[in-house]
């Protein structure tokens, strides 16, 4: 802005308040901003007392209570996804039902992160032009690793099968763990 | 006065425009190229904001959707990665602990309720009370730092590495892993120790040394075989360092835990890429822990108020989103 001179002059603002533009007296908020703004140091300093001036009227805002009960669903949901480790979890044979149920929680507790504490429950409109096309640019960015990246394993040559890491050595050192030295001496107490 | 889409609702409004040619000052949205010429053309506009939020907000939820994709980009390729490969470390092959990732998530968790009741305290006025949940979300996030290292040591210590000069961990007990352990056992340090080792007297040794050390000859004597096996790979690879065996976490019998300097090399299949991957994770996150830690230092060289609210939300918005990268981090990496 090329005008503190203007602000700077100490001539009296006339005594009309603010103007507002047709079909705009619905922004209250801005109005004051306005008023606020010409007794101060002008529009230059909008956009810093904009967000520091005063909490626009968020008192709607979940207050305490609400961060507690999200804080307290938090701490239950890290404590079910951390079930799925114990012994009593009931499909430890099934591996992708425990993925599938610690997704699900996982996502529970980003939307409680993101909805209370981030706000954006009580936010305006504008948090679906930010958030949508980012999630939907991640989904697509995951989505285009698979062919190139998860299914690099499906073909490969010969000479690559060899020095590749297969299940199979996993299920030959727990073999090798059962049998022990072939010595007979004391095995390593698992 | 020239004939404008907005008009004022006062005409005495001229005396005060009159003055200043280049009057944008109301106006910033580049609506005075209007009225130029006659110099009391100039209306008074209002700053009218695109999006009904501050600079600061706007560009902090720019910044995160950036980071959405970033992180969405690492933990995909870590997906990706691990349900390509072929076989893939269980956690406690690679001495992961559940119960410590959980606290971890703990503690993260508990700052961002710090973080927000900071900010409520803030916008209350009530600037010493937020000063205090902003000293308790700086103590919160130290103490999940000191956790991730505590965690990086353990890996360290077994030789798990994300890069290859240091890192022990080989993928399969094949002949590349025996040669690689007759070499460990053949440096000239080594064999004196092995040396002084097999000198030592039984009664100064404890119980687990003296088994070890039994163990060990076996193993010396296995690698140089000349009838070696392939199964006695695998037996030698299970002597350095088991994989636990399945459901059981208590392990720590392995030949590198009982005599930490042999440093003999290991295997673990998968053991590379799960390291690649993790340290890569978890040291992005915790780059993002740092960065935020020092946010909230210089936060709390200001009077934490209504004046600061603006700020303490826009830090908090960028905690909550470190907070929410773990909430999928500990899952992907602890537990499947």
């Amino acid at each position: 802005m090329s005008d503190h001179d203007h602000h700077t002059n100490p001539q009296p603002l006339p005594a009309h308040g603010p103007v507002t533009r047709p079909g705009e007296s619905t922004l209250g908020e801005s109005t004051a901003h306005d008023r606020h703004g010409t007794t101060g140091h002008g529009t230059t300093g909008h956009g810093t007392t904009g967000h520091g001036d005063e909490p626009h009227g968020h008192e709607s805002h979940g207050g305490i209570g609400t961060y507690m009960m999200v804080f307290l669903a938090l701490c239950g949901l890290t404590t079910m996804s951390f079930f799925t480790y114990s012994s009593a979890w009931p499909w430890r044979d099934q591996p992708q039902v425990g993925w599938a149920f610690m997704m699900a929680v996982s996502c529970t507790k980003a939307m409680l992160v993101v909805l209370f504490f981030m706000h954006v429950l009580w936010e305006a409109n504008w948090k679906y032009v930010l958030t949508i096309p980012a999630a939907m640019m991640a989904i697509f960015l995951a989505l285009m690793l698979v062919p190139d990246i998860g299914l690099r394993t499906r073909m490969v040559a010969q000479e690559r099968a060899l020095y590749m890491p297969r299940q199979s050595d996993v299920r030959l050192m727990e073999r090798a763990s059962d049998t022990g030295l072939p010595g007979g001496s004391t095995a390593p107490a698992h | 006065m020239t004939a404008s889409a907005i008009s004022l609702p006062h005409g005495d409004g001229h005396d005060h425009y009159a003055h200043g040619h280049d009057s944008s000052g109301y106006d910033s949205s580049g609506h005075d190229s209007h009225g130029h010429g006659d110099g009391h053309g100039h209306v008074h506009l209002q700053y009218q904001p695109g999006l009904p939020l501050s600079r600061g907000k706007l560009i902090m939820w720019l910044f995160l959707s950036t980071e959405i994709m970033f992180f969405a980009a690492l933990l995909g390729s870590y997906v990706v990665l691990r349900f390509g490969a072929p076989a893939w470390p269980l956690p406690h092959h690679v001495h992961l602990s559940e119960p410590i990732g959980a606290f971890n998530t703990f503690v993260l968790i508990c700052s961002s309720v710090t973080v927000v009741l900071a900010l409520e305290a803030a916008r209350a006025d009530k600037a010493e009370l937020a000063k205090l949940w902003m000293i308790l979300t700086l103590a919160l996030g130290t103490l999940f730092l000191g956790v991730k290292a505590y965690e990086y040591s353990a890996k360290f210590s077994h030789g798990i590495y994300p890069w290859s000069p240091r890192s022990r961990v080989y993928e399969k007990p094949d002949l590349y892993y025996g040669s690689a352990v007759r070499a460990r056992l053949g440096e000239p340090a080594m064999i004196d120790r092995l040396k002084a080792l097999d000198d030592t007297p039984e009664g100064t040794l404890s119980e687990a040394q003296r088994s070890g050390r039994e163990r060990l000859r076996q193993i010396r004597t296995m690698v140089t075989n000349p009838d070696q096996q392939p199964f006695d790979l695998a037996v030698i690879a299970d002597q350095v360092m088991p994989l636990a065996s399945s459901g059981g976490h208590g392990h720590g019998a392995g030949l590198n835990d009982v005599f930490p300097w042999l440093r003999l090399p290991a295997v673990i299949p998968g053991g590379n890429l799960w390291a690649s991957t993790y340290f890569l994770l978890t040291g992005f996150h915790a780059i993002h822990v740092v960065v935020g830690l020092i946010v909230f230092a210089i936060l709390l060289l200001y009077r934490l108020d209504h004046r600061t609210y603006g700020m303490i939300e826009n830090a908090g918005l960028y905690w909550h989103f470190v907070d929410l990268v773990w909430i999928f981090l500990f899952p992907l990496l602890y537990l499947f």
